[in-house]
């Protein structure tokens, strides 16, 4: 047989060149040979706008563009090697990319093939921050493929590993761009940009050294640079090596992968997230797959250096360990306040401190009756995944060793985190006095067994603690919320006019295909007072039926909003706009969100309108979707709107319409809450600010009036109509939203806390039941107690979310609170990502476009359902911090008695909760003497009985009605102005 | 992209190194076996490997296939189990194999100037040597070369390349890799012109996006019967040359 023999090397055409890669994987215990093509090729330019050769031929793409060129003709310069382009190995990557992310160094960057590959496989989140860097015009990051160029290309030696291969590789592309970059200026009498190659690995280091590449440290490269300090700070920490003393104490190893595998495959162990509770950091739980009630991790050893929120895999504990959770209220601040940063060395992991208040509480756990209480405790195994991002927080005073200001030297301090999950992380600084009294931002690099703490490093600094900027950007950063301004890519999206932008006046305009006209009907919008971005308009009219037309009309978003643009997915990873106090961070660009999109009155807008045919008992006789243009008659807020119908003069068509419109409401409303809705209470209160300076004036609970539920519930009205139809159209990608039953057993304590204090019964075995036993939680004598329970009720609720329709089968859709089988957001498209979603879907449904592919690939969704899920939930976190920062300011220089309430005993305090400011905090019984008042602490009667001194007994129990003093401190550990209480009197005795 | 492998970069480079229009190297040979077959060739496209062998035009072995105005032309495929990178022993009457065959059997009874040979039958004899994507498209080319070698008479090469679409950029001769992570079609067109004999896609693409992946796979098409077209011109230039007929 004559065959086709192939040699190694095989010379295609000038331009390419065919390689094999060959290597040899294992596969379920079997070593398979895999053979790869690699080409190699002359075309791949080097991107210098100094080098007249690669601009002559650039590559194109298919759509027959070119890339441009990044590289600067004029890099930056530093003394020792002057103008340079830099060539970073993997480990810089790994080390330094914040720093690479600042915006004082580091441009005209050459990212090797070699070296993003190998930092794909080390991290994928670096990756993507790395490839994030490479689009940004401003830094001049440019990916030279290097393996693809037949100059720069590598043949694995005999005996090399891959590690040796990789650096070879290194060096070779640097060694090609010298002598590239000298041949490209030759005769034109400029000199070329050294290549300097940043690596902090020494063997690499010495071997460029020897092939005459210009190389450097990280270290050495930064002390060069202008703000030197700042930026050395910003390094990530390596574990030290040899630290290794006879007397160390270590946390235990993680398990073995293999093992941890075999264990969970096995059901020995177990994988979930780690939750760290709020008011004791050395109690976590884990929820996991077939245990009702979720899992105990119970002091610093068992939780093993695992952080809030990691995914982890965990080992239960023998029965006779188990624990009841906490009824202490335990504070990292109190406990471990004396622990020096610096002296690693004889650091016990378990203080003695911690240890005392673990054994006691041990010691009540043996004597408590309260079987039920006990809870399948664990220790922690294993770590699936970190959930380490960067963490805001201040340094701990106490800490900075008293020579920090007089040496420039590096010391270690502790940060502390403003959320109290997170432990105190060890950074190294050279700056540590400046960083005093300021709010920094700071990242986790590792958790060394031998270490106590988390080492991290410092990124930057926000501003003073208690300064407005620097306070609102940190609940940002400490809520993921991307809050900076909209980049140029995504505002060329807008349409061209800006605001300008009109409705096309000639109905043949193409932009009217497929559109109602429904400027005629009497449309209006009802909102709270001074919104800009409004989304949803309504109208209603007596048909000459009898019958009535109701239409809910929302902003046209997805005309505007194409899929697939830079705008769209700046929107989808934004998921949500956040609300907060003084600002809004908006999904959108203001343009569309306040202008082209919000339903302004008087002016046409496009639309997308729900319509209904209801009988005069709100019965729904047609349903019917189309885009449409309106012009909204009038924008009230919720307070005109009421007393407009209210006013029996006014008998306009308009003012009518409104009347429907509330009786309508009224109807659904009752039909809602017969079919099970829940009516749960959130303790809501706005903060009044001064206009002018938005210096918080006035703490206020928010007002609720027919008007808003009218508004509500057609909305929810629309959202179910949409959800049908758009997953009877697309059962598989349907966008919808759904909230589940809560277990049972996250209504055991509630319901036991009722019965045993107030002698009441709470149902929850379905939504009606729970709905009709919250109404019969009435204590005449505490009118307040009711919405008290329903707030208390909400908390044992699961959180609403999105999901797919292709995940999930019918019977989980269903809304608990709504009562409603199917459900989705449809009616916020300004404001929320999921609706534009929905909307295209409509839209794709009602035939008025086509569905664009990316809403058919359930995966894709699913993504995006993922992460509009956290966005809403950071969203709503951000905006609760925010009225708690500005509830601080406001009450900043006054004290005042209120009424509050007991929402949780524990046998050393007790939570109140005070309704007129929507807070509640923490009473310890130190506060009332030192030594501790003796106290007599009953589980379950839930009551706390101690003496103050040589006064009377006093008795609480929980939900009984106190005056508490309210004054606003400074919380010593998380920097926050916190509202701290003061008990005044009991008021049941 | 959540994938530990980066299909196709930002800078325009896919896996191997080709950018989006490039074919692999594609080698191919006519008249390999001279001896145990009338016409044959060996088709390399990258990785892939084929070898075809044609026995015919000769009287049919079975009375049953004697089609009375017209050549009958019958297809066997053998997928070599060491094909893959692991070791796999397929069936011969896999359904897929089948699915090949019948096709590969319906394309060359048009593309072959069947009323030439009344009566009579042609034996297509493929093995799949080594898989790295595109088998189909190189048995079929792989068949043209070798019924040309074998001296049937043909209206034109029929030609097979194909195309992939990974989100908005359309990928040309696809590799094993490639293959698995994008909806891709076949395509084989009647030598250099848009007439087209096979169209195979077996996974769901939006409509819009078929017609870029159309024009890309007819390019592929015609610049690979550019390539058979001057193998087979050596070829024949070779044997004149040598005068063995």
């Amino acid at each position: 047989m004559a065959s086709v023999k192939r040699v190694y090397r095989d010379n295609l055409s000038k331009r390419l060149t065919l390689s094999q890669k060959v290597f040899v994987r294992s596969r379920k215990g079997k070593a398979t040979k895999v053979v790869q093509e690699h080409y190699l090729r002359t075309d791949i330019p080097c991107s210098s706008q100094l080098c007249p050769t690669c601009a002559l031929n650039p590559p194109k793409d298919s759509s027959g563009a070119s890339r441009p060129f990044v590289l600067s003709s004029d890099p930056p310069s530093v003394k020792s090697c002057g103008p340079h382009y830099l060539v970073p190995d993997t480990n810089i990557y790994m080390k330094a990319m914040d720093l690479l992310e600042h915006f004082a160094a580091f441009y005209d960057v050459i990212v090797l093939q070699t070296t993003l590959d190998e930092l794909r496989n080390l991290s994928l989140p670096l990756y993507n921050r790395l490839r994030a860097l490479t689009r940004s015009q401003e830094k001049r990051f440019y990916v030279f493929h290097n393996e693809f160029r037949q100059e720069t290309f590598v043949q694995r030696l005999e005996g090399e590993t891959i590690n040796d291969q990789n650096d070879r590789a290194i060096r070779n592309a640097c060694v090609w761009y010298c002598v590239h970059l000298e041949e490209a200026v030759a005769g034109t009498g400029k000199s070329a940009p050294t290549i300097l190659l940043l690596s902090d690995d020494k063997d690499n280091i010495k071997k460029a050294k020897e092939l005459g590449i210009v190389c450097t440290t990280l270290e050495t490269y930064v002390r060069e640079l202008p703000q030197a300090d700042t930026l050395l700070d910003m390094i990530v920490v390596e574990g030290d090596e040899d630290t290794s003393g006879p007397n160390r104490y270590s946390y235990p190893e993680y398990y073995s992968t293999s093992r941890i595998q075999g264990g969970v495959k096995e059901g020995l162990l177990h994988q979930g997230i780690l939750k760290i509770s709020q008011y004791n950091f050395l109690e976590g739980s884990v929820s996991v797959a077939g245990f009702e009630r979720p899992l105990l991790v119970l002091s610093r050893e068992s939780i093993n250096r695992a952080m809030h929120g990691d995914i982890v895999v965990i080992e239960l504990l023998a029965r006779e360990q188990w624990k009841q959770p906490s009824t202490k209220i335990v504070e990292e601040e109190t406990v471990t306040k004396n622990d020096n940063p610096e002296d690693d060395m004889q650091e016990n992991i378990v203080t003695a401190q911690e240890r005392k208040a673990l054994i006691e509480e041990a010691r009540e756990a043996q004597y408590s009756s309260a079987e039920f209480r006990v809870q399948p405790t664990a220790k922690i195994v294993g770590i699936v995944k970190r959930n380490w991002r960067s963490y805001v927080g201040h340094i701990d005073a106490s800490s900075v060793p008293s020579d920090a200001a007089s040496a420039h030297r590096q010391s270690s301090v502790f940060l502390i985190p403003m959320n109290k999950c997170i432990p105190k992380i060890r950074l190294r600084t050279r700056q540590a006095m400046n960083l005093l009294g300021k709010r920094v931002l700071a990242a986790v690099d590792s958790w060394e067994p031998t270490s106590r703490y988390p080492e991290g490093h410092f990124v930057r600094t926000l501003g003073d603690i208690e300064s407005k900027d620097a306070e609102t950007e940190a609940l940002l950063l400490e809520y993921d919320v991307q809050y900076h301004q909209f980049t140029q890519t995504v505002l060329d999206c807008l349409p061209k006019e800006g605001h300008s932008w009109r409705v096309p006046a000639d109905t043949s305009d193409p932009l009217w295909a497929g559109r109602q006209d429904l400027r005629d009907l009497l449309v209006c919008s009802i909102d709270p007072p001074a919104c800009q971005d409004i989304d949803d308009a309504l109208h209603a009219r007596l048909l000459p039926n009898g019958n009535f037309e109701v239409g809910v009309h929302i902003a046209d978003v997805s005309h505007f909003v194409n899929p697939d643009t830079a705008m769209d997915n700046e929107a989808a990873s934004r998921g949500t706009t956040v609300y907060l106090v003084d600002k809004r961070i908006d999904m959108l660009p203001v343009l569309l969100g306040t202008d082209l999109c919000s339903l302004k009155p008087y002016v046409e807008r496009f639309a997308f309108s729900a319509i209904w045919e209801m009988t005069a008992d709100a019965e729904i006789v047609n349903t019917s979707f189309t885009k449409s243009v309106i012009r909204s008659k009038e924008a009230f807020s919720y307070e005109q709107a009421q007393l407009r119908i209210d006013d029996k003069s006014m008998t306009d068509d308009l003012t009518e319409g409104m009347r429907i419109l509330l009786r309508l409401s009224k109807i659904l409303r009752q039909k809602r809450m017969d079919a099970g809705a829940l009516n749960l209470a959130s303790p809501e209160v706005k903060v009044q600010t001064e206009s002018e300076t938005s210096d918080p004036m006035e703490v206020e609970v928010k007002q609720l009036r027919e008007t808003n539920s009218l508004v509500e519930e057609f909305m929810l009205l629309a959202n179910i109509s949409v959800a049908a139809k758009i997953y009877e159209a697309f059962p598989q990608s349907a966008m919808l939203r759904r909230h589940a039953p809560p277990p049972v057993t996250n209504f055991e304590v509630l319901a036991d806390q009722l019965r045993v204090c107030k002698g009441m019964t709470l149902r929850c075995d379905s939504s009606r039941a729970l709905a009709d036993s919250l109404d019969d939680c009435v204590d005449p004598n505490e009118p307040y107690l009711n919405t008290l329970i329903r707030i208390m009720a909400t908390r044992c609720m699961l959180a609403a979310e999105y999901f797919c329709s292709g995940t999930m089968t019918y019977s989980d859709f269903g809304h608990y609170g709504l009562a409603s089988p199917i459900y989705t957001h449809w009616t916020s498209p300004i404001r929320r990502y999921a609706d534009v979603v929905a909307h295209r879907q409509l839209a794709a449904a009602i035939s008025y476009e086509t569905l664009h592919p990316s809403l058919r690939d359930k995966p894709k969704l699913e993504h995006v359902c993922q992460n509009i899920n956290q966005r809403h939930r950071n969203a709503q976190f951000a905006g609760r911090a925010s009225i708690e920062y500005y509830v601080g300011q406001a009450l900043k220089s006054r004290e005042i008695d209120a009424e509050g309430y007991v929402m949780k005993v524990f046998s050393n305090g007790f939570i109140v909760f005070v309704p007129q400011f929507g807070v509640e905090g923490p009473i310890h019984l130190r506060d009332f003497g030192n030594p501790e008042p003796p106290c007599n602490f009953d589980e379950e009667r839930y009551t706390l009985v101690f003496r103050e001194g040589t006064a009377k007994e006093t008795r609480l129990q929980l939900f009984d009605r106190v005056v508490v003093h309210v004054e606003t401190v400074v919380e010593e550990s998380t920097g926050k102005r916190k509202v701290a209480l003061r008990l005044r009197k009991p008021l049941v005795e | 992209m959540a994938s530990r492998i980066e299909i196709y970069s930002p800078e325009g480079l896919r896996l191997d190194g080709r950018r989006w229009n490039e074919v692999r190297h594609f080698r191919c040979a006519i008249n390999t076996h001279p001896v145990s077959s009338d016409g044959s060739s060996v088709i390399e496209q990258g990785n892939t490997k084929v070898i075809c062998n044609v026995i015919g035009p000769a009287e049919p072995t079975l009375r049953s296939r004697v089609i009375s105005d017209r050549v009958s032309i019958s297809v066997k495929l053998v997928v070599a189990p060491f094909s893959m990178i692991e070791r796999r022993k397929r069936p011969q009457n896999d359904s897929r194999i089948q699915e090949m065959c019948s096709s590969i059997q319906h394309m060359f009874e048009d593309a072959v100037i069947a009323h030439l040979f009344p009566r009579s039958q042609i034996d297509v004899n493929l093995y799949i040597v080594a898989q790295d994507g595109g088998a189909l498209q190189a048995c079929i080319n792989a068949t043209t070369l070798a019924l040309i070698d074998a001296g049937v008479p043909m209206y034109d090469y029929v030609c097979a390349c194909t195309a992939g679409m990974l989100d908005r950029e359309v990928l040309l001769d696809l590799n094993r890799i490639e293959e698995s992570a994008m909806p891709f079609l076949t395509m084989a067109t009647i030598g250099g012109t848009r007439k087209v004999s096979l169209l195979q896609l077996e996974m769901t693409v939006q409509f819009d996006r078929l017609e870029p992946m159309m024009a890309a796979a007819m390019s592929g098409c015609h610049h690979i019967r550019d390539l058979m077209d001057s193998e087979v011109r050596k070829h024949g230039k070779s044997r004149l040359e040598r005068g063995s007929f």
